[in-house]
């Protein structure tokens, strides 16, 4: 909320000093400027219609401008693939492989652009599919995201990526009762 | 009398078309081209008609917008479906991917165990809901974990997955920003598809949505871009709009040009108020005759009719023309009256093979001109001399020498047997005249729409239908049962890949006997929470987990069926099933559409095969070409009673089969070099070239009488008749040569071969014309 507040209160001063940059552009230009990375995740996923968390690890890659590989590795082993408006899913233990267009998925597409578009610092794309709040500075960040779409909302209510200098480092995501915490460790 | 003669003739035209003018509009008017569909002899053909007339294709609209960037082919479709939906004339738009309403998707999530494919005993025993759960389970880990949630509890059997899946379809087109794009080679073009409200071919209906297409549009601001259209309702509704526009432009054009034409000739405005008597009186009897024996009028009919009767114009002309110095308008017509009436008899009398024709329209068409040409003799005959009183209307002399030219021509009489005898065996030796064999071809809609149909078709994957079977029941639950069996016995098929898919209603909503069958499988609220109990032993699932799939089984074991009438209320759903299921006639009838057919005869071996009474399969092809045959060939036979008809009154007129024959041989060579050279110029024949060659016979039938008469006068005579002629002939030249300047098949057909015909017919009558005695 100071945020928001923050960015309200530049708004009239922006225009004075024709083009002075907010923090949410300041961290959004820092974060594009990482061309490439990969990094090790965990993940935990607390359902309310399970007993205890589905708990996951792997690998997650990143390169502009627009492609992202989520591989996780234990318990399944999966591959998330992201590459333009292609999602592919790959599960090799089973054979299964399902690949679908991001622009025919209106109800994937946030989801998917939440993590990738601020991985590449879009702030025009976020801003089509989310509310978007940020707290602290480019250097120790907290960016709220809400779907801008009703249907995207009964599903998940709220995407938080935390993170430090131009690196993104959590990600809780609140879907139904539920929520999932992506936690990313730098190689 | 002291009212001067032109101011008579106009008060008579004015008062006769005034009269028609009343009829007119006393008459109902009606525009449905079906009307000009050949009549069904067959169960199968008359299935394929009321298809073809009201069926599910009828109501199908396709557009196409192409000539801009992608981005802007996508706002335009968005702006073009907002319209149509707006609108409220369509029951469905779709140009993107296939999506419910929410109300729509809670609806068929009620009752997803009554509806889905999968509901079967089996699925609900504890074997198969442990492997559901442990597939829901591993699903929950994956990355797709948000999607299955939202369901993945409250139907863990996946039934409403299934029936999603069919619902909204593969998607088979290509999609950019959010609409359908078709990739060509000369550019992106958008994709829409809609269905017109309600059943049948209203043509009113599909006016208004061509409109709303066309406003919403142009509304949007297109720019470059281009709209296009297909579908076949809306196909004819436009191209019957466009006949009645080229009508219209040709009569009025025509209209001028023979005014111009009889100024220049006779040098009196006098002239085109005595033409303008009989035409009137024309319309009048035309008019009149049509709507009491068929209570209402079709345009196409009325329009064509009226095109018809411009011969009409000779009548007039003739009477002027063979006018003698100092004869009196009255003593003339009485001396040209048996020649006349002749000629109006004989060729009123060719117009009945269109009576017998059995297509409506052209039965109109036929009893139209009949009545029409007799009317405006009569007019000739009885009206006009005493309007016309002691006025005289010269007639000036033809370029003197074409009038050498004319005269001259009994002398090359071997070259005018000759000709006609060698088109005729060429004709034969190629195998006579090629028929055409496709219903497409005879329908009014220009081939180019056509072509561009088919293309809008093939980019949106709409399925080809070869073949295609229906199923006929008292009512929509019988005819569901009935195309649910139908299907079971053709599945084999489907399964060895013959046949790529199966389409009918019951597919899309289950007979009620079949959601009561799978109501049926579902067990025991206790019996189900004990199962579920034994499936999640070793899961990590919270014992509450799976509480609103077992209510919601609870509740569905109790749900009434979802009917094709509880469908009121969502659209979208409606809108796919109706196209396949609907009242016909007094029964219901549940279509059965094979797609992808690779193997037509192991489809039609099937279909043999099956014993249900209701059960009607068609071949579309074969049947439609059935269809145009027959009617072809009943027309012929009519033909040729019309023939024999005109060949007996012309025999009782001249007193004689010898003069008779005499007389229609010119006519006869005229009408069968018109078939060669209408061969020659690769014309296939059809229906409405028979039509027009019986309305050459009708004009002819002048030339050959009243030169044919003439042959033996002194020179002068015979100038008069050629002059007369002669007028006339251009007079007709004038308004079929622009008839064959269209685009339009159908008039272009009908114009080529009388503009071919008059000219063959009037050179003919006058170099075979009996010789003047010798003195």
């Amino acid at each position: 909320m100071i945020g928001r507040r923050l960015l309200l209160a530049l708004i009239p001063l922006g225009a004075a000093a024709a083009r002075a940059e907010t923090p949410l552009e300041a961290l959004m230009r820092r974060l594009a400027a990482v061309r490439a990375d990969e990094v090790a995740f965990a993940e935990e996923k607390a359902i309310p219609e399970l007993d205890l968390p589905l708990a996951a690890t792997g690998t997650l890659r990143w390169q502009a401008p627009d492609r992202l590989e989520k591989r996780t590795e234990w318990p399944i082993r999966e591959v998330l693939r992201i590459e333009g408006d292609r999602l592919t899913l790959e599960r090799p233990d089973q054979g299964v492989r399902r690949s679908l267009s991001l622009d025919q998925s209106p109800e994937i597409r946030p989801l998917v652009e939440a993590i990738r578009a601020s991985l590449a610092g879009d702030l025009a794309t976020l801003r089509r599919h989310y509310e978007i709040a940020m707290e602290g500075t480019p250097e120790a960040f907290r960016l709220t995201l809400v779907p801008l779409s009703a249907r995207v909302l009964a599903a998940v209510q709220r995407i938080v990526l935390a993170g430090r200098d131009a690196r993104i480092l959590e990600i809780d995501t609140q879907e139904g009762g539920g929520t999932t915490r992506l936690r990313i460790t730098p190689r | 009398m002291t009212l001067r003669p032109w101011l008579r003739l106009l008060a008579a035209a004015l008062l006769l078309a005034g009269a028609a003018a009343a009829l007119l509009r006393a008459v109902e008017i009606r525009l449905d081209m079906a009307e000009f569909l050949p009549p069904a002899r067959t169960e199968a053909g008359a299935f394929l008609l009321g298809e073809l007339r009201g069926g599910a294709a009828t109501s199908l609209v396709l557009a196409a917008i192409e000539g801009a960037p992608v981005p802007e082919l996508a706002r335009l479709s968005h702006a073009l479906a907002a319209a149509l939906r707006a609108s409220g004339r369509v029951g469905l738009v779709a140009n993107g991917p296939a999506d419910l309403p929410e109300d729509e998707r809670d609806l068929l999530f009620r009752h997803r165990y009554l509806l889905s494919p999968v509901v079967e005993p089996a699925l609900f025993e504890t074997p198969a809901l442990h492997a559901r759960l442990e597939a829901l389970l591993d699903g929950l880990r994956s990355s797709a974990a948000p999607l299955l949630r939202q369901v993945g509890f409250a139907d863990p059997v996946g039934a409403f997955a299934a029936l999603a899946a069919r619902w909204l379809g593969p998607a088979r087109i290509e999609l950019q920003e959010g609409v359908w794009i078709a990739q060509r080679p000369e550019g992106p073009r958008a994709l829409l598809v809609a269905r017109i409200a309600g059943q049948g071919l209203d043509v009113a209906a599909q006016r208004a949505v061509l409109d709303v297409l066309r406003q919403g549009f142009a509304a949007a601001g297109p720019g470059p871009a281009r709209l296009l259209l297909g579908g076949p309702g809306l196909l004819s509704a436009e191209a019957a709009a466009v006949v009645r526009a080229d009508v219209q432009l040709v009569s009025l054009v025509s209209g001028l040009l023979i005014a111009g034409f009889l100024l220049w000739r006779y040098r009196s405005l006098l002239m085109l108020a005595a033409v303008a008597v009989p035409l009137a009186a024309g319309a009048l009897a035309g008019a009149a005759a049509t709507a009491l024996a068929f209570g209402h009028l079709h345009a196409a009919a009325l329009g064509f009719g009226m095109t018809m009767l411009g011969v009409a114009v000779d009548y007039p002309i003739l009477l002027v023309s063979q006018r003698r110095p100092g004869e009196s308008a009255a003593a003339a017509a009485r001396r040209i009256w048996p020649s006349l009436r002749l000629a109006a008899a004989a060729a009123a009398a060719g117009m009945t093979a269109m009576l017998g024709s059995g297509f409506p329209g052209l039965q109109q068409l036929g009893l139209f001109a009949a009545a029409g040409l007799l009317g405006a003799a009569l007019a000739t005959r009885f009206l006009l001399p005493a309007l016309l009183g002691e006025a005289g209307i010269a007639t000036r002399p033809l370029p003197a020498g074409l009038e050498r030219a004319l005269l001259a021509l009994p002398r090359a009489r071997a070259a005018a047997l000759a000709l006609p005898l060698l088109a005729l065996a060429g004709l034969a030796t190629a195998g006579g005249p090629r028929w055409e064999r496709d219903l497409g071809a005879i329908s009014p809609v220009p081939e180019a729409a056509r072509r561009l149909d088919g293309e809008l078709r093939a980019d949106l994957g709409a399925p080809d239908v070869r073949l295609l079977a229906a199923f006929r029941a008292p009512d929509a639950e019988a005819a569901l049962q009935g195309a649910e069996r139908v299907a079971a016995l053709l599945a084999p098929l489907v399964a060895a890949g013959l046949v790529g898919e199966i389409d009918h209603p019951a597919r899309w909503l289950p007979s009620a006997a079949t959601q009561r069958a799978r109501q049926a499988a579902l067990p025991e609220d206790a019996l189900l929470r004990a199962r579920m109990a034994e499936a999640m032993a070793g899961l990590p699932f919270r014992a509450t987990a799976f509480d609103r799939f077992l209510a919601d089984v609870a509740a569905s074991r109790h749900l009434a069926p979802l009917l094709p009438e509880s469908l009121g209320a969502a659209p979208v759903l409606r809108a796919r099933l109706e196209p396949l299921l609907a009242p016909r006639g007094g029964a219901w009838q549940a279509l059965i559409l094979p797609s992808d057919v690779r193997d037509m005869a192991a489809l039609r071996a099937a279909l043999r095969a099956i014993e249900e009474p209701g059960l009607l399969a068609v071949e579309v092809k074969p049947e439609t070409e059935a269809l145009v045959a027959a009617a072809t060939s009943r027309a012929l036979v009519w033909c040729g009673v019309g023939g024999v008809l005109v060949l007996g009154l012309l025999a009782a007129g001249l007193g004689g089969i010898g003069p008779a024959l005499r007389t229609v041989l010119p006519l006869g060579a005229a009408l069968g070099l018109t078939v060669a050279l209408l061969a020659l110029l690769g014309e296939k024949l059809m229906l409405f070239h028979l039509v027009a060659l019986l309305l050459l016979a009708g004009v002819g039938m002048d030339y050959a009488l009243f030169l044919g008469r003439a042959g033996t006068e002194a020179p002068e005579g015979r100038l008069r008749a050629l002059r007369s002629v002669f007028n006339c002939t251009l007079t007709t030249l004038l308004t079929f040569g622009l008839l064959a300047l269209c685009s339009t098949p159908l008039l272009r057909s009908i114009g080529l071969t009388v503009a071919i015909g008059v000219v063959a017919a009037f050179l003919l009558a006058a170099a075979l014309a009996p010789r003047p005695a010798p003195r």
